[in-house]
């Protein structure tokens, strides 16, 4: 993230840095790849490659920085640069492509998704991760990766915008319409289940 | 003819409190997202105290952060991952 020429490190020094600063972050890592690519396998080669990179410019990642941040913005490049040319799978609708269809604000009136007096079993529970997870995948990856970024990573619209690469007023645009059309997904979904309120 | 086109768009308290609505709406995200300033939170709050429909759109869209941060299960990280990644850092020195 900082652009400040870091000391030359030791071998040494520097394994036992990017060690402790950088592998804390592979959990949140891992589930940004599998949520990006949904695939297992393209997860951990897009991890592993990241990583890979983080370590050939780690002298110049500046200790106390937001590792996190940093890590994510490496991967979301791969995954923009180099794993979505390679993979064999057809082209996963990009924002731009669908966005005059994510435009219709009108979702006062529909249900809520889901109360939550009467869901409290571990079944029910596990279904509503299945449905949230299945209605997230649909989204285009754009809207999928900052639904992600904010809501299960809790970084800031600064931090998105810096992860991204684009200014926090589009941050804010592509997050709101993205809920809405998750929320859109999981009405459909509410009210196929009976909640209808 | 002005008064006509006066009449047809009165200034009314209605419409007032729907530029209110919509002002509001606009900053659910900031709301949820904990990224609005003291003045917006203050002017929210204070405007949700008073319209319902304002109120219960900003009672969704909390479910809807709140399924998402919630109840979405986190993939395990492949246990051989950790070694895979060192492996290949230390193969391309």
């Amino acid at each position: 993230m900082s652009d400040q020429t870091g000391k030359q490190l030791s071998k040494e020094e520097k394994d036992a840095r990017f060690e402790a600063e950088l592998l804390p972050v592979l959990d949140p890592l891992y589930n940004f790849a599998y949520r990006l690519t949904l695939d297992e396998d393209d997860a951990n080669d897009l991890v592993q490659e990241t990583y890979l990179k983080a370590y050939r410019f780690f002298d110049y990642f500046e200790q106390g920085t937001n590792a996190k941040a940093w890590l994510f913005r490496i991967l979301k490049n791969s995954f923009i640069n180099e794993f979505r040319k390679k993979s064999k799978q057809p082209a996963k609708v990009d924002y731009s492509e669908v966005e005059g269809y994510y435009n219709t604000d009108d979702v006062e009136g529909e249900s809520g998704v889901a109360t939550t007096t009467d869901m409290r079993t571990e079944s029910v529970q596990d279904l509503i991760g299945d449905e949230v997870a299945s209605a997230l995948n649909a989204l285009p990856v754009d809207f999928r990766t900052v639904i992600i970024l904010c809501d299960l990573e809790g970084f800031t619209y600064e931090e998105m915008a810096k992860i991204l690469d684009i200014p926090i007023g589009t941050v804010r645009s592509r997050l709101h319409r993205a809920r809405n059309s998750l929320k859109e997904k999981l009405e459909k979904y509410a009210k196929s289940m009976g909640y209808n309120s | 003819m002005e008064s006509k086109f006066t009449e047809a768009y009165p200034k009314t308290p209605d419409a007032t409190r729907e530029e209110e609505c919509l002002r509001v709406s606009d900053m659910l995200d900031l709301m949820i997202d904990g990224e609005a300033s003291t003045d917006e939170q203050q002017y929210f709050n204070k405007h949700i105290e008073e319209c319902v429909s304002c109120f219960e759109n900003h009672q969704k869209q909390k479910l809807l952060k709140g399924l998402v941060s919630g109840h979405l299960k986190r993939v395990i990280v492949p246990h051989s991952l950790v070694q895979s990644i060192k492996a290949r850092i230390q193969e391309t020195l």
